[in-house]
């Protein structure tokens, strides 16, 4: 289908919600800190611990298993340095994104969103780690964000989607292309839309709107790629959004799996076997995280 | 004794290394109170000292005690259902089409290791209720094989008990399975597609003539294979599936290693080998 037609109906979707969630205001204002010249670790920590929900979940971010500080951290500005200036930006992204979309109104429930997108998080950044990839929190945050279009559709064309995934319910079919189909765009272009209604970083809208298609990426198909990968490994492990829907692939066959080996010749001597089982290990620590990024709230 | 993450982890890695199955940390108390048998059987008194007996030359034998404690030799109908749901949902329809295209119209199934049966009789089942639609006129061939005669006899008998059929859906024990006394007895209509032989897989004279198969599936056998043996088996079990054919293995086991011309094809809950 055509990605520019698409595109336009995605537009049109996102912009007929009026209540479409907004980013909370301390979020804006620190990206609009981070853009400052010269500015402090100090006056970012500042900014943030006066959104207490934000500066809690900063936290629990910075301490989770994926992040892995040799010790807890449990002072925000100590959390900050940790993660670095660059990287600020995208745990304020990522934090009130969560919050724009913590409430169980959709068409499936929230937590298995999150469990997916932390768990892509957390393999993506395994999957950077293990090809040399420059920038490994990059692709966390990547991961964790890349189906923001899915939380749209769940909670705004709720009935429409429904219908889409009941028409695909035990079907080796693709959710992607069943939306392409039936809705006329997908997860991946009204994702796009709103990460740039929302001052997405242009590095992360690209994964956002390519991460089915990682060899149509211009800016970091590598990244795509990641996160292609580490969004097939999820689906097929118990991080699959509860089941909704039946992923199959032939690893061989992933432009993804070809666009990875061609970076890192060596990944072709992965123990994919392994890595899926480890991945399995590796379940109920996002699980735990999930649940305690939501819990850190009340 | 309580076993460390440490302990755990050398074991976890020295079984996957060795035998090639993968033991999930939920999995740690069970491979922990098999372990303690192990150790009072042979008289370590330490995990380290267990694992460096595992690694010294007597290793061998003792790692096959391990792996029977730790298989228990137990097997039931529907053991794997995420590899039976991919089977159903995607892998039989993709087979099927490409035979129809070629004007074949017969399946071939081979459950290696079949012992008492279940694994070969739950894919006739799945296979019987097909038979309406996908599978109409299709010859159905599933062939059981294993090397001891005992097992083999028992499988031909087709007879059960609780424990053996406790997972059987509700749609397929009504239809295939009648209760005579605390003994759940197949129907014939699923006995019919199924043959079972007796087989060495290392018999190389033997393997040859098992022929052109469109899934072979293999559970819990190839851990107790040594990697020489292990690539000379799964090599043959190559040969003899069709060019679009798969191959599959237990839970947690991995052929890492083992053979480089399979390709994984990942499912929901599992992977299977293709060809």
């Amino acid at each position: 289908m055509d990605k520019v037609a698409m595109i336009a109906k995605a537009e049109q979707l996102v912009a007929k919600i009026d209540d479409l969630p907004t980013i909370p205001v301390v979020a804006t204002q620190v990206l609009q800190l981070l853009d400052q010249p010269d500015v402090r670790i100090e006056q970012v920590a500042d900014l943030m611990l006066s959104d207490q929900v934000m500066a809690a979940r900063v936290l629990k971010m910075v301490n989770s298993p994926v992040y892995k500080p040799g010790q807890e951290i449990t002072s925000l500005k100590r959390a900050l340095v940790y993660l670095g200036l660059k990287h600020i930006r995208e745990v304020a992204l990522t934090t009130s994104f969560i919050d724009a979309f913590d409430e169980n109104a959709g068409a499936f429930e929230i937590s298995t969103f999150w469990e997916h997108s932390f768990g892509v998080g957390m393999v993506s950044k395994i999957i950077a780690g293990k090809i040399g990839y420059h920038d490994q929190e990059q692709a966390y945050i990547a991961g964790i964000i890349h189906d923001l279009g899915e939380v749209f559709l769940s909670n705004f064309l709720r009935d429409e989607f429904q219908a889409v995934l009941d028409s695909i319910k035990d079907k080796p079919v693709k959710l992607v292309d069943a939306e392409a189909e039936q809705l006329g765009t997908s997860h991946c272009e009204i994702g796009l839309c709103m990460a740039r209604k929302w001052n997405f970083p242009e590095v992360y809208c690209e994964v956002i709107a390519y991460h089915h298609t990682p060899s149509e990426a211009t800016i970091d198909p590598v990244l795509c790629a990641i996160v292609n990968l580490s969004d097939l490994f999820c689906s097929v492990r118990e991080l699959n959004y509860g089941g909704r829907e039946w992923v199959s692939f032939n690893l061989f066959e992933e432009q993804a799996w070809q666009i990875l080996k061609k970076e890192s010749p060596s990944l072709a001597e992965l123990d994919v076997e392994r890595f899926c089982y480890e991945l399995d290990d590796a379940i109920p620590d996002v699980k735990e995280l999930v649940r305690s990024i939501f819990n850190s709230k009340e | 004794m309580s076993i460390s993450d440490k302990d755990f982890e050398q074991l976890r890695d020295f079984i996957y290394n060795i035998c090639g199955m993968y033991f999930h940390s939920t999995k740690k108390y069970f491979l922990e109170s098999r372990l303690t048998r192990r150790m009072d059987a042979t008289g370590t008194n330490s995990y380290q000292d267990y694992y460096q007996l595992l690694k010294s030359l007597r290793g061998g034998e003792e790692l096959k005690f391990l792996m029977d404690e730790i298989t228990t030799n137990e097997t039931y109908f529907f053991r794997n259902v995420p590899q039976l749901n991919a089977l159903e949902t995607k892998l039989l329809p993709e087979i099927v089409e490409s035979k129809t295209k070629m004007g074949f119209r017969k399946l071939r199934i081979w459950s290696a290791g079949s012992s008492s049966g279940e694994e070969a009789y739950t894919l006739s089942m799945i296979l019987l209720e097909k038979r309406a639609g996908l599978l109409k006129d299709w010859i159905i061939e599933i062939i059981g094989t294993d090397i001891n005669e005992t097992v083999i006899s028992q499988a031909k008998e087709g007879i059960y008990n609780a424990y053996s059929v406790r997972n059987i859906p509700d749609l397929y024990k009504r239809k295939y399975i009648r209760e005579d006394g605390g003994k759940f007895i197949l129907s014939p209509d699923v006995k019919k597609f199924v043959t079972f032989n007796k087989l060495n897989l290392y018999d190389d004279s033997k393997m040859i003539f098992m022929k052109s198969f469109d899934f072979i599936f293999c559970a819990n056998v190839l851990i107790y294979f040594d990697t020489a043996s292990k690539s000379k088996v799964v090599q043959h079990f190559y040969n003899n599936l069709q060019p679009y054919g798969y191959f599959f293995v237990g839970q947690s086991e991995s052929l890492h290693g083992v053979n480089d011309k399979f390709k994984t094809v990942h499912f929901p809950g599992g992977f299977t080998y293709k060809k």
